[in-house]
């Protein structure tokens, strides 16, 4: 930091002006390791990956500029609409279905004078505080077609064998199983954070006016929990759409590219040495994630 | 209605509610439990018998074969070395630029705290292609310095802190100037004594983050002398779909079963020792009302 970029002591607009100098260094001392870092390992790779992605680059060698090329190889590649397509199915069979367990969960947890509150937030949080991978190895066991104990549950209720893994048809389903079961515990902590901050007067009154229990959940609790409900959802279609370890460790984004998420398929770039396309495909995601998640916070607004 | 009707009412209204709430909870712990006590099942019982559980059978071949096949000790003491530096650059960096953020008035602050906002809403994902070139133009592949500093002070963490550190009022901190408290001492002897749960928090967040990363050290650091933890562990799932018959099936998933509960144990020992803090960390970056 050199004294040159430190505001002069006379001018008008800087509240700074006539403290002592180690108190207007201090600031920029104490930003100096954080912004060494974010320069060096997010604004330099973010502007590089930016030129890479016009050019054919393979990780070696020199750079071809190719203009669009990229771009329109992809947005013109099934496979790079069938990665999104897996991502924003998963999204359908996730999000509803986490958000009803959550909500629910939530509101029978609000309640103060029920017993047990301390354990049942702990199980839920359970899965959450489980690494990833560790768990994804366990789902590959537990849904195995032949040996897993899923069959062998629903075998000893009568029922047939599903190909959880391996059919195309049941891939995705298992993947959003796996999601669920990690991440709904957090919802319900978020939830519940939002919950809490209700005022009770507000059910005292509904209860007054002779409101049932589930009108009181839809007309009363939702519309005064919706920012921490859009907050969740949009912190979940961004989880969503990364997905990777996921279908990384359990169907490696098979049978067929069925569970071959939109991050999955990033991935593959790498592996290919294609960093020029894994780039734009890079900027593409950027782009959808960005706009999906303006599009729901300005749905938010719309609301207010 | 009159008051004992209620009472029953409600404990009835309460019964639903438990039902609800404990088919939840045992759906949420069974895969735990059952991969934890399976771990401890022969092998060949896994696979054949996978509901029965009999303790007098109990033993550790899974877990002797497991540490003889795979080089997981080598991943957790690859893990812990990350974990070491690496959070202890993210809990000393990020309060600290949090604190300036705060308290300070300084050129650049808003432009600076405004891409701090902006690389909030970035998927981190698509940082990994960028990085990685970045990495390998520097040589750091598969180093520890490849592990560690990228990613070391994220933006949640500032964003955070920055929330928690504004709360502290700034008549201490004039006080404290006024007895001669230089401006670092303020950080360290007024504010960082203030603001120990959150810090704390951060804390057990940053643990469990670091912990539980994959994807970079996957893309980064796969050699095997690299490998952290949970990258062993993904690598023996890549074993197990390549043995899929009959006995080395049930080996494999065996010593699969207790490389997991090895993975878990840490993680949910830290968990109950400071649920507390862990759960005021994961709310610390929600949203209320």
């Amino acid at each position: 930091m050199t004294t040159t970029s430190l505001p002069r002591a006379t001018h008008p607009r800087r509240r700074g002006a006539g403290l002592p100098i180690t108190r207007r260094l201090a600031p920029y001392v104490f930003v100096a390791p954080f912004v060494v870092l974010f320069l060096a390992f997010g604004i330099y790779p973010m502007l590089f990956t930016l030129r890479l992605s016009f050019t054919n680059w393979h990780g070696a060698g020199s750079a071809r500029w190719v203009g669009w090329d990229n771009y329109t190889y992809l947005l013109t590649n099934p496979a790079f609409w069938n990665s999104l397509a897996n991502s924003a199915v998963l999204w359908l069979l996730i999000i509803p279905v986490q958000l009803v367990i959550a909500l629910a969960a939530a509101i029978l947890l609000d309640n103060a004078k029920l017993r047990m509150r301390g354990f049942y937030r702990t199980a839920f949080i359970v899965p959450f505080v489980t690494p990833l991978v560790a768990v994804a190895q366990i789902w590959v066991v537990l849904f195995d077609q032949n040996y897993g104990a899923v069959n062998a549950v629903l075998g000893a209720l009568g029922l047939p064998d599903i190909a959880w893994l391996t059919s195309s048809a049941w891939a995705k389903p298992t993947l959003a199983l796996l999601f669920i079961w990690k991440t709904t515990g957090f919802i319900i902590v978020i939830l519940l954070s939002g919950l809490q901050a209700i005022d009770s007067s507000v059910y005292e009154a509904a209860a007054l006016d002779g409101a049932g229990r589930m009108r009181k959940v839809w007309s009363i609790t939702v519309p005064l929990i919706r920012r921490t409900l859009m907050f969740a959802v949009v912190l979940q279609t961004l989880a969503v759409f990364q997905m990777f370890a996921e279908p990384f460790v359990v169907t490696q984004g098979g049978p067929y590219s069925s569970t071959t998420t939109a991050g999955l398929y990033l991935y593959n770039h790498i592996t290919r040495g294609d960093l020029g396309t894994g780039a734009a495909n890079s900027f593409l995601l950027v782009i959808l994630v960005m706009a999906l998640s303006l599009g729901m916070v300005r749905l938010l607004r719309a609301k207010d | 209605m009159t008051l004992s009707t209620q009472a029953g009412e409600r404990r009835r209204r309460h019964l639903g509610s438990h039902a609800f709430l404990v088919v939840l909870a045992v759906a949420f712990l069974a895969p735990v439990v059952w991969a934890v006590l399976s771990a401890f099942k022969p092998a060949n019982d896994i696979i054949r018998h996978p509901l029965e559980f009999d303790p007098s059978t109990f033993g550790l071949q899974n877990f002797v074969g497991m540490f003889q096949d795979v080089p997981i000790a080598h991943g957790f003491l690859n893990t812990a070395i990350v974990l070491l530096v690496k959070g202890s650059i993210t809990l000393f960096c990020a309060p600290l630029a949090a604190y300036a953020f705060a308290k300070y008035d300084f050129r650049g602050k808003s432009l600076l705290f405004g891409t701090v906002l902006i690389t909030l809403m970035l998927p981190t994902i698509v940082l990994i292609i960028p990085l990685l070139l970045e990495m390998k133009e520097l040589g750091w592949v598969n180093t520890y310095q490849a592990l560690i500093l990228p990613g070391a002070v994220d933006a949640f963490a500032i964003f955070w802190m920055r929330q928690v550190i504004a709360a502290v009022p700034d008549e201490l901190l004039d006080a404290a100037r006024v007895d001669g408290c230089g401006e670092f001492g303020l950080y360290w002897r007024i504010v960082v004594p203030i603001i120990r749960p959150g810090l704390a928090g951060l804390a057990v967040l940053t643990v469990m983050n670091i912990y539980n990363d994959f994807v970079w050290p996957v893309v980064v650091a796969s050699s095997e002398r690299m490998a952290t933890l949970q990258v062993v562990l993904s690598t023996l799932a890549s074993t197990i779909s390549g043995n899929k018959i009959g006995a080395d099936y049930a080996t494999v998933t065996g010593e699969l079963l207790a490389a997991s509960t090895v993975a878990l144990v840490p993680l949910l020992v830290i968990f109950f020792l400071l649920q507390k803090h862990f759960i005021n960390g994961i709310l610390a970056g929600s949203v209320k009302g």
